[in-house]
């Protein structure tokens, strides 16, 4: 039997569902990225049950003799608040999926979760979870298991994002009423995700109603958004239009600098998706994404980047067993500077992706599931090109060519119903190519060669197989253990040596100077859930290898330079941890504590005498409780609080006088630490109106609730006041933010 | 290209705006045994020159630099002139008959407690400066003083602007060079924020355009990336040999005065 289990309401596949056999204990199987299922079982009668997280379960009665589609649609049980839907089965996923390292987030989640400036944020979201740490305050970048920020792979529709941040990291780039569906793999992704060190995030976009039309805004303090979704052809075909828009700069007017009242400061966003089934075995899907930020000082200097991707798939049938998604994939970002200071220049930098991407699904007989596809991705990557309408012959820097092919194969595996296991392998091929100029550095990293390539010629090419696999043994419905081993490669690199993050950080290949970074994981877990499933358990461990590590010079200078390659230094590096997680699933409270003890460290030849000192993202401790309270059937409440020990920096050990002027003295390598992190957020929201046709509420946080000075950043400076006294000063972003907003759907 | 932390500051600026706020604050900081720091200018205008020699210091203590008295300090040029520097005070070594010549390369020789620290510097070309004046910055309220020169058709110009308000120097190190694109006609304008009391009509401003040489240049650079938010500070890049702090600059010199309005 195979099908789509569907939204009973809105028609949008469910991701993830599941269909059990009543009959055959253990016997089962789960819904693809498309809400398609197969389920081989001998010829019989059968009781078949269909759940999903917050629907209800469907169970229908089948006489299967031979092989039939039956589809389901699930109704929502719509969280009308107050209500609780106590259900005799509830789902133990955790503990009987075949996977592990694993976060998934439900949207409704996002949606009760207080955040900074009320704007409902994925990647904020995410950080609250075990293993996923923030990268500083207001930070959309994470670091998973102790790697960079760069080493996490961020898929949109399948659209790679090269730059997730709106406004310097304070917003995320991904607007939350687009969103259906996120999951988080941290090291032991399956072999279908590759490309990133530490982890895939996995964002899909919501497909529309494809019953009848909808519209859902809002209106906060400092962004409004409204999205528009409706069928094409009735259950046939549906899309959905969302937009948001930040008005930030409006606050600035109230400032007397004429410099801060006359800037523009904003960013808007448009996701848009459509989709079409065309008969019962084909179905399209056209999915974009287009964000820009600008930031302008009074026409003198003005910056804007922004990312946009488009995604063309088609789902096709070969059979019952055979399930293929063919993608076409669009992906770019873009940064541009203009300077207008007598002369007028322009800089442009930009990455850009054309990928073509087939996957196929197998699922050959009860106990085997056999995923193959490969991916094929064209880079152009320009590091800057400057422009100036009075100035000639301005220097411009070598355009990047890359060709990235991978091929995967995954076999899943039944052996009983306590064991099960996954094993597979990915073969990554990445080829830097001409036209250009491709150098030799010497010890001091001065050019020693410069080679032309033609066009299209091959310069180096790097092949890597990336083994993974994951075994899941259940002890009992409520208990399982699962344990993992994968090997990541990554091929592209961001060159950024500041602590937050900028939009004009450089995305550099890997090249006849720099090697792919190459990541071994083994993690091994224990699940466990209490009380019906009412209560989720999971404690993880990890080891992480890491090869290939970038790091910079002393004094590097990353900005513009055509030998960029020459500021690089290349180590090793090693992450381990323990994640604890408890999590409420259901009732009228309920939340989840999560908890991390690990270390990441590199090791690098010209830094700190080669030997292992803490990477930046070191935390020891980081611990996040979040709780979401139903008061009444009009007013809920929300609260998170987060600690973690500050991150490892290098401070002066002293200080000495050049010209004039105070110098500090350093010696080792983040061998100081930031202060501890603490922050309480709350959130409340109020039903005014909730009827079948229209429903309306109020939104209100505080973020950082007690006004806890958290440090941003500590600058070190001889005192104003007293030039012959040095001193230290720690910069507070955000104390006692509150934020508002007003929300409808009809 | 440095526009990166032109933008961040603006957006810090702008969020800053909105809820951000500052305090000293008190941290345990690590220190380490003290070290040397050697700091000599030589100049293509008449002498003496100074040789300074100190240690560092804790980052909690008043900013007095213990001096080093012991040294034996010696600049000679690649023509063979050799001038072995006296202390002229604690820790300030002159030289006696040197004089700076464009072209020619000087090495310094500082030898203490049996352990020699050594630096080679050449003297460039030097380069006049056109004109000085005074105009609104672009980014802000504040003026810039602007000063337009040429650029000599070579490849590698190293560049330091030292500015004087009223006769004292004020502190900074601001370098550039000139390889990225070669201009032929350069504008360099600079902030005069962070002095106190701020600049009035009236001040007199005097600008010296020093030529530097690659390894003097370097030095200053790379003791610009320590800004707050680099991930990696670290100690400047030194043309001074075993480990010794500072820098050895043979740079010309071009100067010219201005009154600010």
């Amino acid at each position: 039997m195979s099908g789509y289990i569907r939204d009973a309401k809105t028609g949008e596949d469910l991701i993830g569902a599941t269909v059990s056999v009543k009959e055959l204990l253990g016997k089962g199987t789960g819904t693809n990225a498309y809400g398609f299922y197969s389920l081989t079982l001998p010829s019989g009668q059968y009781q078949i049950t269909s759940q999903y997280m917050g629907y209800e379960p469907q169970v229908q009665q089948i006489d299967l003799t031979a092989p039939r589609k039956i589809d389901f649609l699930l109704t929502s049980q719509d969280n009308a608040l107050g209500e609780v839907v106590v259900t005799s089965q509830r789902k133990n996923d955790n503990i009987t999926k075949l996977e592990m390292g694993v976060q998934k987030l439900d949207t409704k989640d996002i949606k009760n979760i207080p955040v900074l400036f009320g704007e409902k944020d994925v990647l904020k979201t995410i950080q609250l979870l075990p293993g996923i740490k923030s990268a500083g305050e207001g930070n959309s970048g994470f670091n998973v298991r102790g790697g960079a920020v760069d080493q996490n792979l961020i898929l949109l529709d399948e659209a790679t994002v090269y730059n997730a941040s709106h406004l310097m990291g304070f917003f995320s780039v991904f607007n939350s009423d687009a969103i259906k569906d996120i999951s988080v793999y941290k090291g032991n992704e399956p072999a279908e995700y590759g490309g990133r060190l530490s982890s895939a995030l996995d964002i899909k976009m919501n497909d529309g109603n494809d019953k009848k039309f909808s519209v859902n805004g809002g209106i906060g303090l400092i962004s409004s958004r409204l999205t528009v979704e409706g069928p094409i052809v009735k259950d046939r075909g549906s899309f959905i239009v969302s937009a948001r828009r930040t008005y930030a700069d409006l606050f600035l007017k109230l400032s007397k600098d004429t410099t801060l009242n006359s800037a523009q400061l904003y960013f808007y966003d448009v996701n848009a998706k459509a989709n079409y089934k065309i008969d019962s075995k084909n179905r399209i899907f056209l999915s974009g994404y287009f964000g820009k930020d600008v930031l302008g000082l009074s026409n003198t200097f003005g910056i804007n980047w922004g990312n946009s991707t488009a995604t063309l798939r088609w789902n096709h049938l070969f059979s019952d067993r055979l399930f293929s998604n063919t993608s076409l994939i669009y992906s770019n970002y873009t940064y541009r500077i203009n300077i207008n200071n007598g002369v007028e220049l322009n800089i442009i930098s930009r990455i850009q992706d054309y990928s073509l991407k087939q996957d196929f699904q197998l699922f050959a007989g009860t106990n085997n599931t056999i995923k193959f596809g490969f991916n094929s991705i064209n880079h152009k990557i320009i590091p800057g090109v400057i422009t100036s309408s009075s100035i000639v012959d301005l220097k411009t820097l070598t355009n990047k060519f890359v060709w990235e092919n991978a091929f995967y194969i995954s076999h899943q595996h039944t052996f009983s119903d306590k064991f099960s296991v996954e094993y597979g392998a990915r073969l990554s091929i990445f080829s830097s190519l001409g036209p250009g100029n491709f150098y030799t550095y010497d010890s001091i990293g001065n050019p020693k060669d410069t080679t032309y390539y033609k066009a299209g010629q091959f310069v180096k090419t790097y092949a890597n197989i990336e083994p993974r696999i994951t075994l899941n043994y259940i002890l009992n419905q409520q208990n399982s253990v699962k344990a993992s081993y994968a090997r990541n490669v990554q091929n592209l690199h961001l060159i950024s040596n500041s602590t937050s993050g900028n939009p004009t950080d450089l995305w550099i290949p890997s090249s006849n100077n720099v090697k792919p970074e190459i990541a071994d994981q083994v993690s091994l877990g224990y699940y466990r859930n209490f009380n019906n499933n009412m209560y989720e358990f999971s404690a993880e461990i990890y080891y992480k290898y890491l090869q290939n590590q970038i790091d910079y010079k002393n004094g590097a200078e990353l900005n513009f330079n055509e030998n960029v390659e020459s500021q690089i230094l290349f180590g090793s590096g090693r992450a381990y941890g323990l994640e604890l997680f408890l999590k409420k699933k259901y009732g009228r409270f309920n939340g989840w504590i999560s908890y991390d003890l690990s270390r990441t460290e590199r090791k690098f030849d010209a830094i700190n005498n080669g030997s292992y000192y803490p990477a930046r993202q070191d935390r020891t401790h980081d611990i996040s409780i979040v709780g979401m309270y139903e008061l009444s059937k009009h007013w809920s409440l929300s609260a998170t609080w987060v600690y973690n020990t500050g991150n490892a920096v290098t401070f002066p050990s002293g200080k000495y006088e050049v010209d004039g002027k105070t110098v500090m003295l350093y010696t080792e390598r983040n061998a100081s630490r930031m202060p501890s992190y603490h922050r309480l957020d709350i959130g409340a929201t109020w039903i005014v109106k909730k009827t079948l046709k229209f429903e309306s509420s109020w939104t209100f946080s505080l973020y950082n609730a007690y006004g806890q000075e958290n440090a941003y950043t500590i600058t070190f400076q001889n005192n104003p006041d007293d030039l012959t006294k040095t001193q230290a000063i720690q910069t507070t972003l955000f104390k006692f933010v509150p934020s508002f907003s007003y929300n409808f759907k009809f | 290209m440095r526009k990166n932390r032109t933008i961040l500051i603006a957006v810090v600026a702008v969020i800053g705006f909105l809820t951000s706020c500052q305090k000293v604050i008190q941290l345990d900081l690590s220190t380490t045994s003290p070290q040397l720091v050697i700091q000599g200018d030589i100049y293509d205008e008449p002498g003496p020159y100074a040789v300074k020699i100190s240690k560092t210091i804790d980052f909690d203590k008043p900013n007095i630099y213990p001096p080093v008295t012991n040294a034996t300090v010696t600049i000679t040029d690649n023509t063979g002139k050799v001038d072995n520097l006296s202390q002229a005070a604690d820790g300030t070594y002159v030289t006696s008959t040197l004089q700076g010549v464009i072209g020619r390369t000087y090495t310094l020789t500082v030898t203490i407690d049996g352990k020699t620290y050594t630096a080679i510097s050449t003297m460039p070309e030097a380069v006049n400066i056109d004109t000085i004046y005074s105009k609104k910055s672009f980014f802000g309220n504040d003026k810039v003083i602007v000063l337009d020169f040429v650029n000599p058709p070579t490849k590698e110009n190293y560049y330091q602007v030292v500015h004087l308000v009223n006769g004292k120097q004020i502190p900074g190190f601001s370098v550039f060079d000139n390889n990225s694109n070669l201009v032929e006609k350069v504008s360099f304008s600079f902030m005069t924020t962070n002095i106190t009391p701020e600049l009035v009509a009236g001040d007199i401003i005097d600008v010296w355009l020093e030529r530097i040489d690659k390894g003097v240049f370097e030095y200053f650079r790379t003791a610009n990336r320590n800004g707050g938010r680099s991930t990696s500070p670290a100690n400047p890049v030194s043309n001074i040999s075993n480990g010794a702090l500072g820098y050895f600059s043979a740079c010309s010199v071009r100067k010219k005065t201005f009154t600010y309005k």
